[in-house]
């Protein structure tokens, strides 16, 4: 699995196209209110997944490790959420908790992690 | 040569900037173009305080709020000039007229058509920008739609430099490039 991780806008999306040649239809973006398809290639937008079990009560970390066959050799992309002041509101403090763990998670178990900045990539693992 | 610097805010990038814009300039002509255009009292103290921090450091400083390219004609194009700071080209050409309109869409391609005619158009630019992607808020649409812009005109003169340096606590690293000496 390769795991791109960065701030908003950064270019990780950009990233899993040029330099591990995701097609358009491979990809699957997570929004706060569905759910996830590990029958994609590359799942964008881990971050808003996470929020989504943040709101339902699910444990973001143990829904990846329970499907863990699944995204062996997937394309993960995560929003690095995690250098700002700790959020005032309880929601955004948790999905920021949950979100933190499952990239921790992630990262260990990840063939390669490239962080983004600016459109440039760095290599991490 | 084209420096582009970014980072969190206020951990120096402006006088890290102006190191490195002087140390370009070799004896040259260099300037500072000032985009921000201060409202209130906190930011004439701020431009008051940058403005003692760069005295006897050899640069003219040219007032440039919009239209950022147009700082080459009073200055020239064999000189170095110090962009300071997209972040505030940004909201000043997001808003033409004044705050309570709408901002402008156009801006970010504006802003990077100028960026990219200034870099250029000169012996050397540095331009600061603020590194502002990475907080956990949901926010409105006009501020999301400033970050992307902003994220935008970021990636765009990331790519044409040089050097991208990432400034942390004052400390420089270098994401693209060398650091220039």
């Amino acid at each position: 699995m390769h795991l791109i991780i960065g701030g908003a806008y950064q270019g990780k999306l950009d990233h899993a196209r040029k330099a591990l040649g995701v097609k358009e239809d491979e990809i699957y973006s997570c929004t706060e209110d569905g759910g996830i398809d590990f029958s994609f290639r590359c799942v964008n937008a881990v971050e808003e997944f996470v929020l989504g079990c943040v709101r339902r009560g699910d444990d973001a970390a143990e829904i990846f490790k329970a499907h863990r066959s699944e995204w062996e050799d997937s394309v993960l992309i995560c929003r690095d959420i995690f250098c700002g002041v700790v959020p005032m509101g309880a929601e955004m403090r948790a999905w920021r908790e949950a979100t933190g763990r499952l990239c921790a998670f992630l990262a260990s178990e990840a063939e390669t992690v490239t962080r983004m900045f600016c459109g440039i990539d760095e290599r991490l693992k | 040569m084209n420096v582009f610097i970014s980072g969190g805010c206020k951990n120096g990038k402006t006088g890290f900037a102006q190191d490195i814009a002087v140390r370009l300039s070799g004896g040259g002509k260099r300037f500072y173009v000032a985009t921000m255009i201060p409202y209130d009292g906190e930011d004439r103290e701020r431009v008051r305080r940058h403005i003692s921090d760069r005295e006897g450091m050899g640069f003219g400083t040219l007032e440039t709020a919009r239209d950022i390219a147009t700082c080459l004609d009073s200055g020239g194009g064999d000189a170095t000039y110090l962009i300071d700071s997209v972040t505030a080209l940004l909201l000043n050409e997001m808003f033409p007229g004044n705050y309570s309109e709408q901002a402008d869409p156009g801006a970010a391609t504006r802003c990077i058509e100028g960026l990219l005619k200034v870099a250029r158009g000169c012996r050397n630019a540095v331009f600061v920008s603020d590194y502002i992607y990475s907080d956990a808020e949901r926010y409105d649409d006009f501020t999301e739609s400033y970050r992307r812009m902003l994220a935008s005109i970021d990636r765009a003169l990331a790519m044409e430099c040089d050097t991208v340096i990432e400034l942390c606590a004052g400390l420089p690293i270098c994401r693209k490039g060398v650091m220039p000496i």
